[in-house]
Order: structure tokens, then sequence, then C-alpha cells
């Protein structure tokens, strides 16, 4: 059953809206691996400017919620950490997106 | 707002990543260092030569110099293709540009216009070429680069200095932006020790 503190923030956040996604550091991430195939950690660090730490944790809990995929892979003879979004991430972070505009262009004008 | 517009910016950025280690740069430089050094001492081979040998060792050198540092993506398909068919129809276009040169150079009578006008337009061409990689990469100093192959052959058409001296100066200049540039990206991103990174992941 609900509670009334759930109740509160149904009603701030509207359904469309995925809160995984919604932080910003795993919406960074993500944003990152939708404009690419995938993308090694090192990458990853330097582009969203993460800490290692925060970047395994972020990426951790994406992996669990199953919108990135983790792969060991070699680079010539060196093995390194890939990551890539899911189908199921692809559709979740595009259907966030379209969340995010449609809440924002119910937003009254400010005149 | 989180827009469109902010995707294509982070693709932009990713896009523009692998362009800030001046390799490029370099490979541009050499090549056009190897056109002059081409007409100086008649080895017609020299830029065929150089831009083949330098282009194929791109890849590695970016593997060995880049990826360690900023690390490696691989882009969506449809980015490959596109990529790749840009760098064949740029290559083919430069083969093209020098097979031309060659025939021109080789038949018999030509008019007098072609001669006169000939450094100028074939710096021209090289210059349109080098401005259509900039345009494509998004990389605007590649049209500095452009301009620079351009002058070669002003200064060669109305100040008579000689035409391989215009292409020894531009690539030279091309070399030594490419290299500051390369230094830059060398000293804001160091190589990443294993450790490190096999800690995080």
């Amino acid at each position: 059953m609900p509670t009334s503190n759930s109740r509160d923030q149904d009603k701030h956040n509207p359904p469309s809206i995925d809160r995984l996604i919604h932080e910003p550091a795993r919406y960074t991430i993500m944003a990152y691996l939708y404009v690419v195939d995938s993308a090694d950690f090192l990458f990853l660090v330097k582009q969203t400017e993460l800490t290692w730490g925060n970047l395994s944790a972020h990426v951790g809990k994406l992996e669990a919620a199953g919108y990135v995929e983790i792969k060991k892979e070699f680079l010539g003879k060196k093995p390194h950490t890939v990551a890539s979004l899911t189908q199921k991430g692809r559709l979740a972070f595009e259907a966030y997106r379209r969340g995010m505009k449609e809440v924002l262009n119910k937003l009254p004008s400010s005149r | 707002m989180r827009t469109d517009t902010e995707l294509k910016a982070i693709q932009r950025k990713v896009y523009m990543s692998f362009f800030q280690d001046g390799v490029w740069d370099i490979f541009l430089g050499l090549f056009i260092l190897a056109w002059g050094l081409s007409i100086l001492t008649e080895a017609a081979y020299l830029p065929g030569i150089s831009f083949l040998g330098i282009y194929f060792s791109i890849w590695g050198i970016k593997k060995w110099l880049t990826y360690p540092r900023i690390g490696y993506v691989r882009f969506t398909s449809t980015s490959r293709r596109r990529i790749t068919a840009r760098f064949l129809i740029l290559g083919t276009v430069v083969l093209l540009l020098g097979l031309l040169a060659g025939v021109l150079f080789g038949i018999g009578t030509r008019p007098q216009w072609l001669v006169d006008y000939f450094p100028l337009i074939f710096n021209g061409m090289l210059a349109a070429i080098v401005c259509f990689a900039a345009y494509w990469a998004r990389a605007n100093r590649f049209y500095v680069h452009a301009a620079l192959i351009f002058l070669g052959a002003v200064i060669h058409q109305w100040l008579g200095v000689k035409w391989e001296l215009g292409f020894i100066g531009a690539g030279s200049i091309i070399l030594l932006i490419g290299l500051g540039i390369l230094i830059i990206f060398l000293r804001r991103y160091p190589r990443v020790a294993e450790e490190v990174k096999d800690a995080n992941q």
C-alpha cells in the first residue's frame, strides 16, 4: 500500500520520468553511451569527468537495471572493460528524454 | 532543457576528442612536405608513398599514443560507415589529383594558361580538399592549413618564390602546429597506469 510520503513523491515525479536516469551523473553516462556503440571506462572517465569510483558505482547501478552491458575485451594484447547501452537502456533513455520534454513543455510560461 | 542539440554536442565532443592529439595535422604536414621534396628532387613517387605510409601508420600511432590516454570508443555502425566513406572519397580525390598532375606534366604541349597558373590551380585544389576535410571533420584549424597550402602558390605566383619552397614552408608550419598540439595533448592526458584502470573496472 503506498504511504503518504510515496504519494507525495509520485505527485512531484511524473511516471514517465525514470528516476534512475534522472540522476545527472547517470544521465551523462547514458548520453555518452547513447551516441556511440561502446566505450571503455577510461574514455567515460575523461569525457564525464567523474572519478573512477563514482563512474564504477553509477555504471554498476545502470548494469543492475539492465540498461548497460559490461564486457571485457582485448585491445591488442591488453584487456579493457567496455560499456555499451543495451536495447532496454536505449529505449529507456529515449523514453526519459521524451518524458522530460513533455514535462517541461507543460510548464506555464513565465510571462 | 536537455534537447537533441545537447546530444549532438556530446556526439561532436566525442568525435572531436580524436582530433585533439594533432596526429592528423602531422600527417597533413608531412604529406605537403613530401610534395615539396618531390618537386625539389624530381622524385614523383614521394607524395604517393608518404600518403600511403603515413595513412596506414596513423591507426597504429592512435592505438599506441591516443587510446591509452583518452580511452577507446567504438562509433555506431552508421558513423563508422560515414567516416570510412569520407576517407575513401578524400583519399581517391588526392590520388586522382596526383595522377592528373603527373599526366599534365607528362604531355608535350600544354596550353599557356595551364603552364602559367598550374601551381595556383594545383594548390587551390589541394586546399579545397583540406577545406572539405575540415568541414566534414568539423576541425576548424584545418581551414588554416588549407589557407597555408594556397598561400604557398600565391607567393610563388606573385613574389617569384620557388613553388616547392611554398610546399615545404606550408608543410613545415602545419607539421609544427601538429607537433605543438601533440605536446599539449601528451601533457594534458598522461598515460593512465594499468593498475588504476584494473582496480576500478
